[in-house]
């Protein structure tokens, strides 16, 4: 069963309980940052924070609102970070559609980062390994929803099997359109295969006004890299070992004896 | 290989002419086995198929740190044999027409190649080659060691930039191993021990000998 979580932007008041729940389950120090007169705790996600409400401004016929968004890990069908990841077990796809990062594993290249279109993982300086929201996969291991579900109270985070919840989103969807939000629909980007984070927005069409990229996928360098250019590598790595090799069989060593003097005209001694 | 071995030798066997003094034989086999480091260090980290060879060198935490560090050792002794070597790496007339006659070398026509100096012109697009991906995998693999602090689209470039420079300096790289120790007998002591015989010189580099014939009136 593929599990998934559901954000309802139009719901979020900005409380934050769930970045507060996401620090406490999973034991996180809190480093202060800098206050750049903004309600949001960070400008960005951090190696030990990975759950951040962003208050994005939005402007509309002279009125300024929030469009609340939850960012953290997306949990991938199609995942960049684990597309780029050099080291086998470190990034480990769980049966349920969990993206985990198993820290014993991670050499701490950083790859994920470049790979990932929603640019999520983090490098903890002191550690030198990669962070990110592990769709608590303690939890649900044991059929417990996330910290930050569990704790939001509105409702705007549903944590469940991934088909109900994408059917609830569309149903949401259509009553924000039935309320007159003719742009009202589900982010699920099929250029990752779909996320198992969803979500509904009032602007589904412009997702960038909530932080979130418009047609996320796997940048085409590391599909580059991960794919036609391995072939390429190990055709020219073994096709000049045995190019090499036959031309030994073949023509053998140089030879002053039996090959002749290069031409040189004043060389006529 | 024993009785050509004996044949060279005995035929010239007092004069050996310098051709790599120890400062040129230091720092090319700095650059060889720092390029060997980097090379098994980098390949364990272009293949899941190849980590075997991480689990080899000390696991995989332990040559991300490494592997960077050698790197700059490397493109650092590449850049001291670019001073030292760079002047005599242009191609005159003569190698511009040897390129052009390669195939006549890779089957041993000898006698249809124009002669070469101190270096053939092969060799001097090893050495242009190397010195290229050299750059290259130097300016991607600095943007690859530091993710934190490196614009996106750095990083993007690099990560398919750095192996592709990588692929070519290891391909150039196999093609120069083999002549250095199966196709060019002998050539190998030149780069260990410094020195070639006269028949050697006069065979692969004909005007380099005659320019070392003349300043020693033999
Ligand atoms: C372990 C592998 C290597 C072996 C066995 C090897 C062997 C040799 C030998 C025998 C020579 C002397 C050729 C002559 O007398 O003309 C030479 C020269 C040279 N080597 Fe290497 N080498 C190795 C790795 C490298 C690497 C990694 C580089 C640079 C990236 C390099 C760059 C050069 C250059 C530029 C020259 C002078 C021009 C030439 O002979 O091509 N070598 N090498
Ligand atoms: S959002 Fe980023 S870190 Fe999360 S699964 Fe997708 S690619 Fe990986």
């Amino acid at each position: 069963m593929i599990v998934a979580k559901l954000i309802d932007t139009t719901l979020c008041i900005g409380c934050k309980a769930c970045e507060v729940a996401c620090q406490e389950w999973n034991d996180q120090e809190y480093t202060m940052g800098t206050f750049d007169g903004s309600y949001q705790t960070k400008p960005e996600l951090e190696a030990n924070f990975w759950n951040l409400i962003k208050f994005n401004e939005f402007e509309k016929d002279g009125a300024t609102s929030w469009l609340m968004s939850k960012y953290q890990c997306m949990h991938c069908a199609d995942a960049g970070c684990l597309a780029a990841c050099p080291a086998p077990g470190a990034i480990v796809p769980l049966a349920n559609g969990t993206i985990d990062f198993v820290h014993e594993n991670c050499i701490g290249c950083g790859y994920c980062i470049t790979g990932c279109p929603f640019d999520v993982p983090r490098l903890n300086a002191t550690t030198k390994k990669a962070y990110k929201c592990t769709l608590c996969s303690d939890r649900t291991a044991v059929g417990l929803e996330p910290a930050c579900i569990k704790t939001c109270p509105t409702n705007c985070l549903n944590f469940g099997e991934r088909d109900e919840l994408l059917h609830l989103a569309e149903t949401r969807a259509g009553e924000l359109k039935a309320d007159g939000f003719a742009d009202a629909g589900v982010y699920n980007p099929q250029g990752v295969g779909g996320t198992n984070v969803l979500y509904v927005l009032k602007h589904a069409s412009e997702p960038e006004k909530y932080g979130l990229p418009k047609d996320p996928v796997i940048p085409w360098t590391v599909s580059l890299w991960k794919g036609p250019m391995k072939w390429m590598g190990t055709l020219m790595f073994w096709g000049t070992v045995f190019g090499a090799f036959f031309h030994f069989v073949i023509y053998g060593p140089q030879d002053p004896e039996k090959h002749g003097h290069p031409e040189d005209p004043s060389d006529k001694s | 290989m024993a009785t050509r071995r004996t044949q060279v030798t005995n035929r010239n066997s007092e004069i050996r002419i310098p051709r790599f003094d120890a400062y040129e034989r230091v720092m090319h086999w700095m650059a060889a086995l720092s390029f060997f480091y980097a090379t098994l260090t980098g390949l364990a980290l272009w293949s899941p198929k190849l980590y075997w060879m991480a689990t080899m060198m000390g696991g995989g935490y332990h040559i991300r740190g490494s592997h960077p560090w050698v790197g700059v050792v490397f493109a650092v002794v590449m850049g001291v044999m670019a001073r030292r070597w760079a002047n005599g790496m242009r191609l005159d007339a003569d190698d511009r027409i040897w390129l052009t006659r390669m195939h006549k070398y890779a089957t041993h026509d000898h006698a249809a190649l124009p002669p070469s100096g101190r270096f053939n012109a092969g060799q001097k697009m090893l050495f242009w080659a190397q010195l290229a991906t050299t750059l290259a995998l130097f300016v991607s693999g600095f943007v690859l060691w530091f993710p934190e602090w490196m614009p996106r689209s750095l990083r993007l470039i690099s990560i398919a930039a750095h192996p592709l420079a990588a692929i070519g300096s290891i391909t150039s790289i196999l093609v120069h191993v083999y002549m250095g120790t199966a196709a060019v007998p002998h050539s190998m002591r030149a780069m260990l021990r410094g020195y070639v015989l006269p028949e050697w010189a006069r065979f692969h580099h004909p005007k380099w000998y005659k320019a070392w014939r003349a300043s020693h009136h033999v």
